[in-house]
């Protein structure tokens, strides 16, 4: 067949390619080519009538058809005056939407289109000086993966950005990532439209919030303009506020296309965060400052500024601390000297900032102690089972924000801090330092006395890949932003996690599917701040939602992904290879719904279809640390790269 | 719940007076554990019945086989012994540990046949100076 028989033109459609042939030729007309569309429907006929290509159709073989009426000319070719709006908008109402979001420096708005949000998404992308840009719109293939990417970039970076859902579809697409959110005490701001004219009735709602009221932290669904820029001012200070996680505001479909008329967006108030009171600040300075031997744990705080006063803390009072860096975000930095058991185990003073601790354990407010949400009375994972040993709550317990009191405690100690005690803390610094620096040699030692056995072996140890992957990347800004509970934890021993956002920890509800938009998430925190994202990634997790591959592309996100590809549900194969011998019916068909097998997946393709670069399956090693510096060369471009590994289960 | 310990205890000690009887007579392959490797049928099995999942596919996983590592595979006994003797009844959470291997499942051919092919495991890791990622991580963190 011939371009000309099959009516495809330089790669363009029948359809266009005749409209361009007609033109070049002067020739037939525009009516012409509506009737042969009108009458043949399909691109087979199209290409004889449209290229007025001489007796190929007689007026015998030509379908019957009629002229279009006026009305459906019209249609046809567009019409040339547009209909009289029933009044013009000046001012939108959605670009003050945008505006309070901007003023905010919400970074990233992620969406799947919808019909109930397209005034708000045309201000995304048309308002202000510079449109499209503090928030930027970015395509989710999927609700759940919108909410996933910014549960990454809120575990990154402390602070929300958006996901912007249509209604109730796609809230409920989303809850399950919302859920994985909330359990991760994660700030975001997740925005749903509600068509108030019911467009597509079964996407709205009267009250759409109560399809994941249980696991968010606030909603709101205002009636009025004033009200919804009012109501995401709240929904960013509630999602910041400890206990931080997802807020929800239902976005009235019509009021995104008021006037906005004189409305100026209100003045936004940041939050008071709750801490400890002044005289307890007093008590815990002064502990700390007449033991012989402080020690500091340090769990999950919530920014920068956080960690930053926590490392002044331990420095001045020359405490040992435990840091959970290696466990997840906003921890104490995993190097720093103070880190480690110290020079003696035998603790005086036990001061613990978001984590239990022996002597004072400063632990913010949990999600458990809001219990007016959950209408249901589902339970939704905090329900106990007496039968399983929990550790008890302490009762050293404050329940105040450990970063909001951190300042006055600085503040109480400095006033405190003589100089014959000064010189007492910085002895103890120095040997401190020195025994926890040589205690990190020998641990890492022993460590690598673990990572060594199978290094050699096809498939790929994941020991190595973690191994390899460190000497490439330790001197650029870096992420780990998938959880590494499946792939054997090997950066905790091998890796430095000293920033807030080198770990971002494990599936805060054990549900997959989180870690790809996770990731993406992270991704686009390091975008614009010159980081690179690692993702070592699942295969299970993986096929929950790969299209986040194309935003990863179409966004030029940072981001390296390489494949933990065992073919497998694993941890579920083994359970069910557990079962199958308590029962002694053997385990020769456990594989079965458990694995990939029949046929094996290719990622690497996939991804290429995606338009991703990539390679693989590799199994043989030494093919892989070549591949793992071809992917680190290029995301350091600012290219996105999957490398697809078949590893060894674990 | 006690009838369970009391197979539990009676298992581990099979096991352990089978490693006391055994241990002096183990040795490198026989002529018919070879002969089983060469068919292949302890490969296969190695992988049907899912032993990968802990062990890796070269005996270096989660629990290491290779280079005769393991004291259960002291002797064919003792490995015979061990499979056959664990045995748990609902276990009250999912579980991720050794599975119960009864006879009516695996036979002691078929289990002698995966015992043969765990022996050929060989597993020759780098010195740390030998492999360029690990020195530069040590080096790294002398610095």
């Amino acid at each position: 067949m011939t371009s000309k028989e099959s009516g495809i033109v330089s790669g363009k459609t029948p359809s266009e390619a005749g409209v361009e042939l007609e033109a070049e030729r002067g020739g037939i007309s525009r009516r012409g080519f509506i009737g042969a569309s009108v009458a043949g429907g399909a691109s087979t006929v199209l290409p004889a009538v449209a290229f007025g290509v001489e007796n190929s159709v007689t007026e015998t073989s030509r379908p019957a058809s009629t002229p279009p009426d006026a009305k459906k000319m019209a249609r046809e070719v567009g019409s040339s005056s547009p209909p009289e709006p029933l009044a013009t908008v000046r001012r939108a109402a959605s670009d003050l939407m945008v505006q309070v979001l901007r003023d905010l420096e919400i970074e990233y708005v992620a969406l799947n289109p919808g019909s109930s949000f397209e005034g708000l998404q045309e201000s995304l992308i048309n308002y202000g000086e510079r449109p499209n840009y503090m928030p930027e719109v970015i395509s989710a293939m999927h609700e759940g993966a919108a909410v996933d990417m910014a549960h990454g970039y809120g575990r990154s970076e402390g602070k929300p950005m958006c996901a912007l859902l249509q209604g109730t579809v796609g809230l409920q697409n989303a809850s399950m990532a919302i859920y994985q959110a909330y359990h991760g005490h994660t700030p975001m701001i997740i925005l749903a439209g509600n068509d108030e004219n019911n467009f597509l009735k079964v996407h709205t709602g009267e009250d759409i919030a109560g399809l994941v009221r249980p696991y968010t932290k606030w909603d709101a669904q205002p009636k009025t303009l004033e009200d919804t820029l009012v109501a995401l001012q709240e929904a960013y200070r509630q999602s910041i506020t400890p206990p931080c996680a997802p807020t929800l505001v239902v976005l009235n479909s019509e009021i995104q296309k008021e006037e906005a008329g004189d409305l100026q967006v209100p003045r936004y108030s940041a939050p008071v965060v709750r801490s400890i009171g002044k005289s307890q600040a007093t008590i815990i300075a002064k502990a700390l400052l007449q033991a012989k031997n402080p020690h500091i744990s340090v769990g999950r705080l919530r920014s920068q500024a956080g960690i930053d006063h926590a490392v002044t803390l331990a420095e001045l009072v020359g405490a040992s601390v435990d840091s959970m860096a290696t466990f997840g975000p906003m921890s104490f930095p995993q190097r720093h000297p103070l880190v480690g058991v110290g020079q003696d185990k035998n603790y005086d003073f036990h001061l613990g900032l978001e984590i239990a601790a022996a002597d004072v354990s400063i632990t913010g407010p949990h999600l458990k102690s809001i219990t007016d949400r959950d209408a249901a009375g589902i339970g939704f994972g905090w329900k106990e089972n007496p039968n399983l040993k929990r550790r008890p709550i302490p009762d050293t317990l404050i329940a105040e924000d450990a970063e909001a009191s951190l300042p006055l405690i600085i503040n109480a100690i400095e006033s405190q801090l003589t100089a014959s005690l000064n010189s007492v803390i910085v002895e103890r610094i120095e040997k401190h330092s020195e025994k926890n620096r040589s205690a990190r040699i020998s641990s890492l030692h022993k460590a690598i006395e673990k990572k060594r056995p199978g290094w050699h072996g096809t498939p790929v140890s994941l020991a190595r890949m973690y191994a390899e992957l460190w000497p490439m990347i330790k001197d650029l800004d870096w992420c780990l932003a998938s959880p590494s509970n499946f792939t054997g934890r090997h950066h905790r021993e091998l890796w430095d996690h000293d920033k807030p956002y080198s770990y971002l920890g494990q599936y805060p509800a054990a549900a997959l599917g989180y870690c790809l938009g996770a990731s993406a998430g992270a991704a686009l925190a390091a975008r614009s701040r010159d980081r690179i994202v690692i993702n070592i990634q699942g295969d299970g997790d993986f096929n929950f939602m790969p299209g986040t591959v194309w935003s990863a592309v179409h966004h030029q996100l940072p981001m390296l992904t390489i494949m933990h590809n065992n073919r497998a549900w694993h941890m579920e194969l083994m359970y069910v290879q557990y079962m199958a011998g308590v029962r002694g019916r053997g385990t020769d068909r456990a594989h079965i719904g458990t694995t990939f097998r029949d046929p094996y997946i290719n990622y690497a393709k996939l991804a290429e279809g995606y338009g991703m670069k990539s390679e693989g399956p590799i199994s043989d090693p030494d093919e892989m640390v070549a591949a793992l510096q071809r992917g680190v060369d290029a995301v350091k471009r600012g290219e996105p790269y999957l490398i697809d590994v078949l590893t060894q289960p674990r | 719940m006690n009838k369970i310990k009391f197979m539990l205890r009676v298992g581990f000690c099979m096991v352990g007076a089978s490693i006391v009887l055994s241990a002096i007579a183990s040795d490198d392959l026989t002529s018919d554990e070879e002969a089983r490797v060469v068919q292949g049928s302890g490969k296969q099995l190695y992988y049907d019945h899912g032993c990968f999942a802990c062990h890796g596919y070269n005996g270096i996983g989660k629990h290491n086989l290779a280079n005769d590592v393991s004291a259960i595979m002291t002797s064919e006994a003792v490995y015979l012994a061990f499979i056959r003797a664990r045995s748990e009844l609902n276990p009250p959470l999912p579980s991720q540990k050794m599975p119960h291997y009864p006879a009516s499942s695996l036979s002691d051919q078929q289990a002698l046949d995966i015992y043969a092919y765990i022996k050929t495991f060989r597993d020759t890791p780098p010195k740390v100076d030998d492999a360029p990622a690990l020195k530069a991580i040590v080096e790294a963190a002398q610095q």
